[in-house]
Order: C-alpha cells, then sequence, then structure tokens
C-alpha cells in the first residue's frame, strides 16, 4: 500500500490489481498495520497473521502462538494493539509486534462473532455474533461496557438468524449492525439507543419452494465521512440458492431521513458484497466480494452510478482502504491483492 | 403370467391371496344373493399357486418372528447431500474441517458437530456410519444408487429400500399404506420406485399437499354410493378375475379392495389431531410436521416412512446453510427420537440420516463445498442398532476412507439386517435371482445390535 | 464368498446349461423354406413344439375377444363400437383379416408401434417429443429397422426429419456405462454389464474384452457446451484385467470381430491444438464451429451389427421383442440374454423369423402382422381343463397382459368420448378419423401417468385404484354426461337391454352375459330418482373393472 495525502476531490477511474499473492489459508478479514505495505489478517486456519507485501516473496505467518478455536473473521487495531474475534465466539487481545497474547476473554459471544469495529478514537470495540448480541468492550481493559440486543434469533421462518457485520461513524457517534434477514440498527454508540431501524429486505433470500432454506444477508456497512449516508451490502435476490449468484447489491441510505438515495445491482460481477468503504470526501464508495471470482467496483455515491471496476481473483471477503483513497488491498479465497484505484 | 418357482428364492409377484375373502356388502338394492351367484361360476381358485403364500410357508418361524417385532423405518433422506464434516464427522482444526467445532456425545469417545447439539445427547441410540465410499458424485445417479443400494440397469428397474422394507414388514392384510414418501421441495424431488416388486409397493407419494392424492371421496358422492358402486365393481369383476389364473389380475383386485381402508387412513396424515404440546415440541418447520407425520405413520403400523428433507447442496455459503439445515435436522429428529421412545417404538423404529453424497472436504471460494461420494456418512438409530457407535474412519483431512470403507451395497445389507431381514434372500425375477442387496456386499456387523 | 457381480452373471444358472444351440440360419433353411409365410411358420413351430411336450393347445379366442386383443396390439387402443359392429356383420371367415388389414391401415398403427419403439428405446427417461417425432416419421414412412438403427447411432446432427433419433445417445451421452449398456442390451438383447468387471464366469462368450471393446465404439463420444453429440478424432479405452493387467480396448463387437481404428495420425502439435478445440467446444457456448472426425466408432458399430451373419444380434433381438410384446413371453427369456447359454424356446423360429426380417429388409410391419395372423396368437386365454396350465413359454394358450400406460388411457377415452367411426374411411390419411386419433393420442398423454407401466411382476397400485375411485377428472371427463360422451348415449338407450348392451361393448367389447345383464338393470332399477348417478356408477364399475385394464 502506497500512502500519499489525502486527495478529497479525486475520483477513481480505473481498477488496477496491481499483484495477488496465494495464502495458505481463507484469509476473512484485515486490519492495516502502520508499516506502508504490512497488514495483519485473520485466517481460517484459526489464527492471526502478519503479511509484508512490499517483501520480495510476500509470505502470512502466525504473529504468535496463540489460536482462536475457529476461523477468526474479524480484526481491528488500536495502536500496538490487535483485537481478534472469531467463530469460537472469543476475543483475543494481542501485542501487534510482539505476537503475544495479552488478553483472552473465551465466550465473549455464546455463538460466531463476525465482525468487529473499531470506534475511530481508538477506544471501543464493537462486536457482533450470531447470538444475535452487539456488545461494546473497553479496548484499554477488556471489560464489556455495553451489550445491544433488538434482533429477532430466529427468521421468520424459524431458523437461527445472523448478524453479520458492524461499523462506527467516522465521527463515534453511530454504531451500525446489519443481519441476515436485511434488518439494519443505527444506535447512538454511548447510550445504545436506537437512532434508526432500516430494512433491506432484498438482501435475504427465502427459498420456501425449491430448496427450503435461505442464502444471503447484509454482509457490509460503511457510514460516509459525515456519517450522513449508511451503504449497506450484500446480494440481491438469488433463483438458484446452491451458489452464490444473485447480483451483487448495495443500497445508499441517507438514513437520518429515513431514504434510500439509491440501489445498486451488478449482474456482471455476481455475489456478496462483503466490504464497503466510502472514498476521502465521500463523493464514491469501494465495494469488494463476489460468488466464486471477487471484485472490486467503484461507484458514485451521489446516484449510484458504477464508475470503474475489475475482476479480483477469488471472492473478496474484507479490503483495507489507504486513507488516500488511491489504493486498497483485498483479502480473498487462498489469496491477497494489492488494487490500484 | 403364471411364475416359475424355482425353488431358490422368492418369486415376484407377492400378492395377497384375497380372493374369497371379504366380498363387499352392497348397502342395498343389488342383492347379496345375486353377487354370490355371480362369483360361483365354478372356477377353481387361480391362487392356490400365490407364491407369497408359498414364501411365507417357506420360514414360517422367520416370518412370524418378523411380525412379532414389528419393525419399522423412517428414513430422513437429507436431499442434495448434507455435508459429513458439518453433522456426523467433523474434522475441527484441519484445512478442510471448516469452523465448527466437535462436540463430546453422551456416548464417551464420540465427537460430532456442534451444529447437532441435541443429536449429540442421544447419540446412545445411534450408530454413525463415518466410511462410505459410493463414488458416484451427480445427484440423480447417486440418489438412485442410494436408494436403490445398487446402480440401475436397463433391464432390471431395482425396487428402492422403501418398497423392500415395505414388501418385507407390510402385512399383507394391512389397510394402511406400506409406504409413505414424503418430497415437499421441488429441488430433486424424487418419487421413490418399487421397481420390479411391482406397483403393490410402490410409495404413497406426497408433495406439495400433506393430504394423499385421491384419498378422499368426492363430494358428489355418497358413501353410501362409494361402497355400492365399489361392491358392483367387484361383482362384475369376479368372472374375469378368476378366469384369468393372473397374479397380475389378482392385483388388480387387492388394489381395489385396499380403497377403503387408504381412505380411512387419511387421519393419519392429520397432525391436527395431535395435541399442541406434540406438536410444539416438533416445531413449525415443514420437516418438523413431516417427522410428525412419520411417527403418527409408523404408530399406525406403516412399515416405511420417508420424509425428504431438502435441499442440502450447498455449493456457495455451505456454513450458512448447514447452519440452517443442521438447526432443523437436530431439532426434528431429536424431538422424533425422543417421541418414538416415549412411546416404546424406538425399539421397533430404524431412523436413518442418508443422502445421495456427502460434501467435499474442498472448501471452495464461495466457502462452499461440492459434491463428494468418496468418504461420506450416515446414520441409523433405533431398532436393530448398536447405539454409540462411530464406525470406520477417514483420513486427517476427510479426503479417503481408512478404515471400514462401505458401499452403498454394505449399507443395504445394514439396514436390511438390522431390521431382521436377509440380505442375501434373492428374489425371483422371472428366472433372474436378484438379491435383496446387491452381490458383493455384507452387513456392517459392529453397527448391529 | 457371495460373487462380486452383477445381475447377468447367474441368470444361466436357473436356466439350466444346456447344450448351446446356437442355431445357424441354414438350420433354418432347411427347417421350413423361406418362402413359407409367416404365420404358417409360426404356427409350424410352435405346433412341433407342442406335439413334442404332450400338450394340448386352447382353442382359438371367440372374435370380440380377438378384435379386442388385436385391436390393442396394433392400434394401441380397444375397438370402437364401430369396428365391433362393422367385423359382427361380416362373415365369420372374413372377420380375422378384414381386422387386420383395417387396423394396421390406419394411423392408430404408426402410434402404437411409435410408442412401442419409444418404451423400448428409452425406458425410464423423460418423454422426448423430438424423439417420439422422429419414431412416428420413420414408422408412417416405412424406414426400415437397421436404417433407424443407423439413425440411432447416426455421427452427425442431421437437419431433416431423423434429427429427433439423436436422443438415444444423448439422453445418455453422460455416462458411457450406460451407453455402452443400453445399446447392447436394448438393441442387441445383451447385457454385459458384468463383463465389466471380470470375465463372464458361465458365458464363454462374454469375456471383459466384450464389454470395453462395446465402450471402445461409444468412449470417444461427447456433447458440446451447445449440446451437439459428436466424437472425439482420438482416444482410446483402457482397463484392467482381472490379473491388474493394464489393456487397451480396441473396437470389438459382440461376436469377437475387431473393427481397424481408421482414425488418422495426428502430431503431438495437431493433437494439442485439436485438444484445445474440443475442450473450448465442451465448455464455452458461444464456439463457432463443431468438429466431426471422418473416423466414427458408433458408425462402425452399427456397420460391425450390421454384418455380423453369424450370431445376428441386433435383428434377432428386435424381433424378441416384438415377439414378447405380442405374445407375452419373448422367445428368449430375459430378453436380454440372448447368447448360448440361454437358448430361445423355439430356437428354429427365432431363426426363420430373423431370417425372414433380415430378407425382407427389416420390415417390422410384416413380422407384426404375421405373428397376429398365427393361431398361436389367436389362442383363448383361458384354460378349462383342470390340468396344471401348460408353461407360458409353449404358447398353448394366450397370455393376459395388462395394458401399457398409453393403450389404458387411450382406450379409457375411446370407451368414455362415446367415439365415432366411419369404418369405410378411417384409413384416410388425414381424414376425420385419423384427426380424431391424434387428438386422442395428445389428450392420453394427460392420463399415462395415472397407470403404471408393466414390466416383470406387473401390479396394479392402489394409487390406480384410488385415482380410479376418487379422483375428479375420472367423474367429470370420463363419466360427463354430455351428449357424445358414453354416458350421455346411455342415457338416451331406450331401453336398459340397450343401455346395458352398449356399455358393455363400448368397455368391454362384448355383449354381458344373462347375469350381468340381470345384475345391471337390476342395479339401474335401484335409484329411480337417481338414474344418471346408476348410469354412471355402471359405466365406472366395467371402466374400473380388472377387464378393461388388460389384454386377453
Amino acid at each position: 500500500m502506497q500512502q500519499s495525502e489525502p486527495s478529497a476531490g479525486r475520483t477513481p477511474e480505473t481498477v488496477k490489481v496491481v499483484t495477488t499473492h496465494p495464502l495458505p489459508a481463507i484469509p476473512l478479514c484485515i486490519a492495516p498495520a502502520d508499516s506502508p505495505g504490512v497488514a495483519f489478517l485473520g485466517m481460517s486456519d484459526f489464527a492471526v497473521h502478519r503479511i509484508d507485501l512490499a517483501a520480495d516473496k510476500p509470505e502470512a505467518k502466525p504473529i504468535g502462538e496463540a489460536r482462536h478455536g475457529s476461523y477468526v473473521t474479524g480484526i481491528v487495531r488500536a495502536g500496538g494493539t490487535l483485537i481478534s474475534g472469531g467463530y469460537d465466539g472469543a476475543l483475543i487481545w494481542w501485542d501487534a509486534a510482539a505476537g503475544s497474547v495479552q488478553r483472552r476473554i473465551e465466550g465473549a459471544h455464546a455463538k460466531w462473532i463476525r465482525r468487529l469495529a473499531l470506534s475511530p478514537d481508538g477506544s471501543r470495540v464493537a462486536s457482533v455474533a450470531d447470538d444475535m448480541r452487539t456488545k461494546l468492550w473497553d479496548v484499554a481493559t477488556g471489560q464489556c461496557v455495553a451489550e445491544w440486543g433488538d434482533y429477532d434469533a430466529k427468521t421468520p421462518h424459524g431458523y437461527p438468524s445472523m448478524l453479520y457485520t458492524v461499523t462506527f461513524s467516522p465521527d463515534g457517534r453511530f454504531l451500525a449492525t446489519g443481519s441476515k434477514t436485511g434488518l439494519i440498527l443505527v444506535r447512538e454508540a454511548g447510550s445504545g439507543s436506537i437512532a434508526a431501524r432500516l430494512e433491506a429486505p432484498v438482501m435475504y433470500t427465502w427459498d420456501p419452494k425449491a430448496r427450503n432454506h435461505s442464502i444471503g444477508g447484509i454482509r457490509s456497512l460503511a457510514f460516509s465521512s459525515d456519517a450522513t449516508l449508511l451503504a449497506v451490502g450484500g446480494m440481491g435476490k438469488v433463483g438458484n440458492i446452491d451458489h452464490l449468484e444473485g447480483a451483487s447489491r448495495i443500497e445508499l441510505f441517507e438514513w437520518q431521513a429515513q431514504s434510500r438515495r439509491a440501489e445498486i445491482e451488478d449482474t456482471k460481477y455476481k455475489g456478496l458484497v462483503e466490504a464497503l468503504r466510502f472514498g476521502p470526501g465521500d463523493g464514491w464508495l469501494v465495494a469488494a466480494g463476489g460468488d466464486n471470482g471477487g471484485f472490486v467496483s467503484v461507484y458514485a455515491a451521489t446516484d449510484g452510478r458504477l464508475l470503474a471496476q475489475e475482476k479480483v481473483g477469488n471472492h473478496v471477503h474484507d479490503l483495507a482502504l489507504a486513507a488516500d483513497g488511491a489504493s486498497l488491498v483485498a483479502v480473498g479465497h487462498h489469496q491477497i491483492s494489492a488494487v490500484n484505484l | 403370467m403364471h411364475p416359475d418357482h424355482t425353488g431358490g428364492g422368492t418369486t415376484v409377484h407377492p400378492q395377497d391371496s384375497t380372493q374369497g375373502s371379504g366380498v363387499a356388502q352392497p348397502g342395498s338394492g343389488i342383492s347379496r344373493r345375486r353377487l354370490l351367484a355371480m362369483s360361483a361360476a365354478g372356477v377353481a381358485s387361480p391362487l392356490v399357486a400365490d407364491m407369497s403364500a408359498i414364501r411365507l410357508l417357506r420360514s414360517p418361524a422367520l416370518a412370524a418372528e418378523l411380525r412379532k417385532q414389528e419393525r419399522r423405518v423412517i428414513l430422513l433422506w437429507l436431499a442434495g447431500g448434507a455435508s459429513q464434516f458439518e453433522t456426523w464427522d467433523p474434522k475441527p482444526g484441519v484445512k478442510t474441517g471448516g469452523p465448527f467445532r466437535a462436540i463430546p456425545t453422551d456416548v464417551p469417545g464420540i465427537h460430532i458437530s456442534e451444529l447437532l447439539p441435541g443429536l449429540a445427547q442421544r447419540m446412545r441410540h445411534t450408530a454413525v456410519i463415518r466410511s462410505l465410499n459410493t463414488k458416484i458424485a451427480d445427484h440423480g445417479t447417486a440418489a438412485e444408487l442410494m436408494e436403490c443400494g445398487r446402480r440401475n440397469d436397463p433391464s432390471v428397474r431395482f425396487p428402492d429400500i422403501g418398497a423392500i422394507v415395505a414388501r418385507e414388514l407390510g402385512r399383507l392384510e394391512s389397510t394402511v399404506p406400506d409406504y409413505v414418501s414424503l418430497y415437499t421441495s421441488t429441488e430433486g424431488r424424487r418419487k421413490g420406485t418399487s421397481g420390479f416388486l411391482g406397483a403393490r409397493y410402490s410409495p404413497m407419494f406426497l408433495s406439495e399437499s400433506m393430504t394423499p392424492p385421491n384419498i378422499l371421496r368426492l363430494e358428489n358422492l355418497t358413501d353410501v354410493d362409494h361402497h355400492d358402486r365399489a361392491a358392483l365393481r367387484d361383482a362384475l369383476a369376479r368372472r374375469f378375475t378368476a378366469e384369468s389364473r393372473s397374479l397380475a389380475v389378482d392385483s388388480h383386485l387387492s388394489a381395489y379392495q385396499r380403497v377403503q381402508g387408504m381412505m380411512a387412513s387419511a387421519d393419519l396424515f392429520d397432525i391436527g389431531r395431535e395435541p399442541e404440546s406434540v406438536r410444539a415440541r416438533y416445531g413449525s418447520t415443514q420437516f418438523g410436521e413431516q417427522c410428525l407425520i412419520a411417527r403418527r405413520l409408523v404408530e399406525a403400523g406403516v412399515p416405511f416412512v420417508k420424509v425428504a428433507r431438502a435441499w442440502w447442496d450447498s455449493h456457495g455459503q455451505n456454513f450458512e446453510t448447514h447452519q440452517e439445515l443442521c438447526a432443523d435436522l437436530d431439532h426434528c429428529m431429536s424431538a422424533l427420537l425422543d417421541d418414538l421412545r416415549a412411546r416404546g417404538l424406538l425399539e421397533h423404529t430404524l431412523v436413518i440420516t442418508l443422502g445421495e453424497f456427502g460434501r467435499t472436504p474442498g472448501i471452495n471460494a464461495s466457502l462452499g463445498r461440492d459434491h463428494f461420494a468418496s468418504a461420506w456418512s450416515c446414520s441409523l438409530s433405533g431398532a436393530g442398532v448398536r447405539g454409540g457407535v462411530a464406525y470406520g474412519k477417514t483420513d486427517k483431512e476427510g479426503h479417503t476412507v481408512v478404515e471400514g470403507e462401505a458401499s452403498a451395497g454394505d449399507l443395504f445389507a445394514t439396514i436390511l439386517a438390522s431390521l431382521g431381514i436377509d440380505p442375501e434372500h434373492e428374489y425371483m425375477l422371472g428366472s433372474r435371482p436378484v438379491p435383496l442387496a446387491d452381490f458383493g456386499s455384507a452387513p456392517i456387523s459392529e453397527v448391529l445390535a | 464368498m457371495r460373487p462380486t457381480c452383477r445381475l447377468a452373471c447367474r441368470v444361466v444358472l436357473l436356466v439350466g446349461l444346456g447344450p448351446a444351440t446356437a442355431s445357424l440360419p441354414a438350420g433354418a433353411a432347411e427347417w421350413l423354406p423361406a418362402a413359407t409365410d409367416l404365420p404358417r411358420a409360426i404356427d409350424h413351430a410352435v405346433g412341433q413344439h407342442l406335439e413334442k411336450a404332450g400338450i394340448t393347445a386352447a382353442p382359438a379366442a371367440d372374435w370380440p375377444t380377438l378384435l379386442r386383443r388385436t385391436a390393442l396390439d396394433l392400434a394401441g387402443r380397444i375397438p370402437t363400437l364401430a369396428e365391433y359392429e362393422w367385423l359382427e356383420s361380416l362373415p365369420e371367415a372374413e372377420r380375422r383379416l378384414a381386422m387386420v388389414d383395417h387396423l394396421m391401415a390406419l394411423v392408430d398403427f404408426d402410434l402404437h408401434l411409435r410408442n412401442g419403439l419409444d418404451e423400448l428405446l428409452l425406458p425410464n427417461h423423460p418423454h422426448n417429443g423430438e424423439f417420439r417425432d422422429y419414431l412416428l416419421w420413420a414408422v408412417q414412412s416405412r424406414r426400415p429397422w437397421d436404417q433407424m438403427f443407423r439413425d440411432l447411432m447416426a455421427a452427425r446432427p442431421s437437419e431433416g426429419p431423423e434429427k429427433g433419433a439423436v436422443h438415444f445417445v444423448r439422453s445418455r451421452v453422460r455416462d458411457v456405462d450406460e451407453l455402452t449398456n443400453d445399446t447392447a442390451i436394448l438393441l442387441f438383447g445383451v447385457n454385459v454389464s458384468c463383463a465389466k468387471c471380470h470375465d463372464h464366469p458361465l458365458v464363454d462368450q462374454w469375456q471383459q474384452q466384450h464389454f470395453y471393446g462395446m465402450q471402445a465404439f461409444f468412449s470417444r463420444t461427447f456433447m458440446t457446451r451447445q449440446n451437439v453429440v459428436t466424437e472425439r478424432p482420438f482416444g482410446q479405452v483402457t482397463f484392467k484385467t482381472t490379473a491388474g493387467e493394464d489393456k487397451t480396448a480396441s473396437l470389438t463387437f459382440l461376436n469377437g470381430v475387431t473393427i481397424e481404428d481408421r482414425s488418422p495420425t495426428f502430431t503431438e502439435e495437431e493433437r494439442k491444438r485439436l485438444e484445445e478445440q474440443l475442450r473450448k467446444m465442451e465448455q464455452s457456448d458461444k464456439v463457432g464451429y463443431v468438429i466431426f472426425p471422418d473416423f466414427s466408432p458408433r458408425r462402425e458399430l452399427v456397420e460391425a451389427a450390421l454384418k455380423d451373419t453369424e450370431q445376428r444380434f441386433f435383428p434377432r433381438n428386435i424381433v424378441n421383442r416384438i415377439w414378447q410384446r405380442l405374445m407375452g413371453v419373448a422367445l428368449v427369456d430375459p430378453p436380454d440374454q440372448l447368447h448360448a447359454g440361454n437358448p430361445p424356446s423355439h430356437p428354429e423360429l427365432m431363426d426363420w423369423l430373423t431370417r425372414d426380417l433380415v430378407d425382407h429388409r427389416y420390415d417390422l410391419r410384416r413380422l407384426v402382422r404375421g405373428i397376429v395372423l398365427s393361431d398361436a396368437y389367436a389362442r383363448s386365454s383361458r384354460w378349462t381343463s383342470a390340468d396344471t396350465p401348460p408353461p407360458p413359454s409353449s404358447y398353448a394358450l394366450a397370455s393376459t397382459r395388462p395394458l401399457t400406460p398409453r393403450q389404458m388411457a387411450t382406450s379409457l377415452l375411446v370407451a368414455s368420448r362415446g367415439t365415432v367411426m366411419d369404418v369405410a374411411k378411417a384409413a384416410e390419411p388425414g381424414g376425420a378419423w385419423s384427426r380424431q386419433r391424434l387428438d386422442l393420442e395428445n389428450q392420453a398423454g394427460g392420463w399415462v401417468r395415472e397407470f403404471e407401466y408393466p414390466a416383470e411382476g406387473f401390479q396394479v397400485a392402489v394409487d390406480e385404484a384410488l385415482f380410479m375411485s376418487n379422483n375428479e377428472r375420472v367423474q367429470n371427463d370420463l363419466l360427463r354426461d354430455s351428449g357424445d360422451s358414453l354416458v350421455g348415449r346411455l342415457k338416451a338407450s331406450a331401453t336398459d337391454d340397450a343401455l346395458v348392451r352398449h356399455v358393455w361393448r363400448s368397455v368391454l367389447t362384448r355383449d354381458p352375459s344373462a347375469d350381468e345383464a340381470a345384475a345391471a338393470t337390476e342395479w339401474l332399477a335401484r335409484h329411480p330418482d337417481d338414474r344418471l348417478g346408476s348410469i354412471r356408477s355402471l359405466a365406472w364399475a366395467l371402466i374400473a373393472g380388472p377387464e378393461a385394464r388388460f389384454a386377453r
């Protein structure tokens, strides 16, 4: 990743994959380090890895001996501390440099942890899990400082629901979460009171006739820097739910007005939108995800117009966008790619 | 149409000797005297040569024993192919293992996927087979293989397990159906087939509606008219049936004689007749309701019920899919096992989970697993089964079977043996011997009680 | 240890390993002059065997029974009332020939032969309209059976009327074992599947080489992404013998004759280029070409089978199948076991019919006509003697055969619709009857799934009895009382006697016996206030009866 001065007015015209490196396991989440080109990855081998893309032969290596009990699905970095969460329901605080464990909270959630989000001031980490709880943790002490429910444990069709994703607004005031069935809750991060309740039901496909189960869910959320816009990522309605064959889908909300500014569906690059970020200046947003194959797409935040896109190897699970918006690192199935915008 | 009796096996044509019994009583009008006069055509009963009678005589002890045990089967058909990793053969911590943990069960040393917590607590009733290698990994052909225990052949239509069990365990005089197949989802929907055993053993098939087709009387016909019309039909049929000396023709008679009984069994499909507390235990999912129907049916003496739970074909989002489907399976099957046990039926009832194949060790880019038939699992619970057994072994990452490899035929032989049916018993299809379980197969004695 | 083999292996154990009587056509020539007409040859052969076995055959069936049987076999349906009355009006001696000539001239014959071939060639496959259209065209244009065989195996797609024939291969193209087996079984009467794993333990004729030799004819067959069936220009079948030796199978027909592979040899580079093109054909739906190699193993199979003048698997198989269809029991039973260890019940007859078929350009009509005009075909199915009935393979009495779903459906419609026919004009191509019959054929399609296809061990399903008893289509369609329907006509009958006779003739092709007539009359008098209900119930009792379900 190249660091350069933020350029608020610049809008990407192309997406170009610069390099792609294979990985020994599936990276499910990424947190960039301070040094350019270095990132921490939560992976399917239960470990947190460090990789230096600037190296001759970039190689992902576990940062320490400790392991989660399952896939590592959320990772954030607060200064020299990494916090990871996994499908084992545990949270681990790591010394990012030494790779040692500073704190380990087993049973942080009763079910799979799906995502972590760090508050902009670095003091709080939010976690969401399939126990349908949203929890707020003190980064320094590891204390759970708040906990919210408000989601149904089951889908309307009687199956376990899932709480896939969480994000803070850049000013730290709001926290948004999104569920399998398409319910988005925006809360005051301080009080926990619900500031908005939004629905994106198209993201959830229930097939009562052919296959008798479901697919989909809200997989990604992003606030614009002024926190007025909330982008919601997932997949459109799916015909054959054996495959990720729905259109990739983003809904753009002016959430305080409860109004949907744009609905974006892309059938060229299908599948789940797994990660979303607004570019500097909020003029555009970048989405990544995929079916078997992966993609990175850039859309105008004003009306959802497609600005640029590119195929990126395999299905992308997460991305880290450089502060200047000129590049990103996408982690996908057994691979990591550096991408210029 | 006269079967050759060839000694070794059973000639296929298992017609029930119904001639002379139960002349339907007309309600009014046409006289009983008239009906009797018409039947007294002076033709000797053609059913002297009824092969099923001979067969039963051949081994009266066995037949009696089977009837006494009243064995039944509920097959939970996991259509589309459930993942062995996410059910019976978890491999946590290896590359192929996926994110789920293995949890201990009520049987020390046996762990299954955390997605089946209820079944883990009922492992003492269950034998898991982790070493199926059935080779065929496309849905249609594999389903046929796992239903029939062998590959099909254009010259012989093989019966599936339901038809064989119906044939072997059904009571000839039974008025309830002896093979009921429920498959509501449209994907991969299969009815089941009685093959050369003939339509007497083909399944009563329920798909969209949980009321069997054509089981209710048409409104514009009164009950009396329905009965009288049937009596007239029987009376007019008698001469032809007697003269034809054909087991196929006799089957026409017995099919019509079963109509009233089948119509009376419509209530079995109505779970509204169950107490609310029982319905609540099975839950409100379609699969739960159908498991309850299955329990009602076996309780009423139906020997084979297949409940298909589709569709497990998780090429994309395998783990999400299994979170839903395993939750359904775990809840409903746990309720079913408990209910059967509470009613004293579990020792008579074999509950099977099986699909057409398992799923690949490799996890694809959609976090899915694909079709895989080389090393996968199934389970047998209840009657005839040594509970608390995990038979067979796959390698560390689940690519191959390393211990106790079992074919579709072996599984078939095991199922039959657990029901007290000799897998080597041969049907005679004309001059062709067809063993119940395929040539070269053998029961897995380790999972048999 | 149980034998690790599929079905075919053990069949001969039970039929006995008698002397190998794979008789040769020369023997047939000596047995009866080739010029003998077919029915006489059949009766001569069947008669000889009966005499030798000391069996007295059943007498001839009465003419209404024979009319019903023949109509079902030739027209795929029961006779219309008009046909019954027309035949009744003819002198007894003329009825049989007139009946056969009449039925064979109708569109019914073509439809029914087409249906029979469809059931033979695509059993257990979904109804395929294109394939059925092809078969009908072939039957109507009197295409010889050997030519149809070429169509089925054709190596190049056709845009002509024969194009639907491709479905024989296409429906099995994803499984070369199935394609090999089905072809061997359905077209040659040979089930070689157990020779896949080892040489046949009991049939010396069948060795592993035979299975793989047969498979070699199909192993290059594949379907492009655009659903075109073609063949690769190279590729061989290799297999492991029971001794563990790796062998390459050459193109070998069942009689052991090996066909030289005349494919061109390709340089490494050409081969690579071809591989790439083939890969594209298989994977892309945008390829603008299909490769059809000059050397086609499937075409070679046809030539090899037709050149086989010794064992004659191809013509013997169809003789055996058609015989089975019309007579109830195959000459070689089971019909997928044409080998020396399983001789025909009437070896000379089998040879004679085979030679006659080949000599007469594989004309299936001639064979069918010959069989239905024989005395053996025309016997009664009733065995009134106290003695044990003779074995079915003696053909001493006719078999009682369940109707196929299509025969049943069409017959139900013919009976219940009160079908009208002008017998004299019925054979006119495109005439009123042809149109009506094609319409019935289409309508029958909506009923066929309610009836089980007859196979060994056939039984009537309780589902069928429930359908007939409770389905509203039976009540509202088959038993509707509009003017032109059966029930409508019965309602309009002048007397009960006429009504009863009408319904018996319409449904069962005969007059009622005295006690049947009395029972029916008594039934009608039962509810004078619900005469329509009584009539419907009477008609139902007959259409739902066994006599309507079987041919005897």
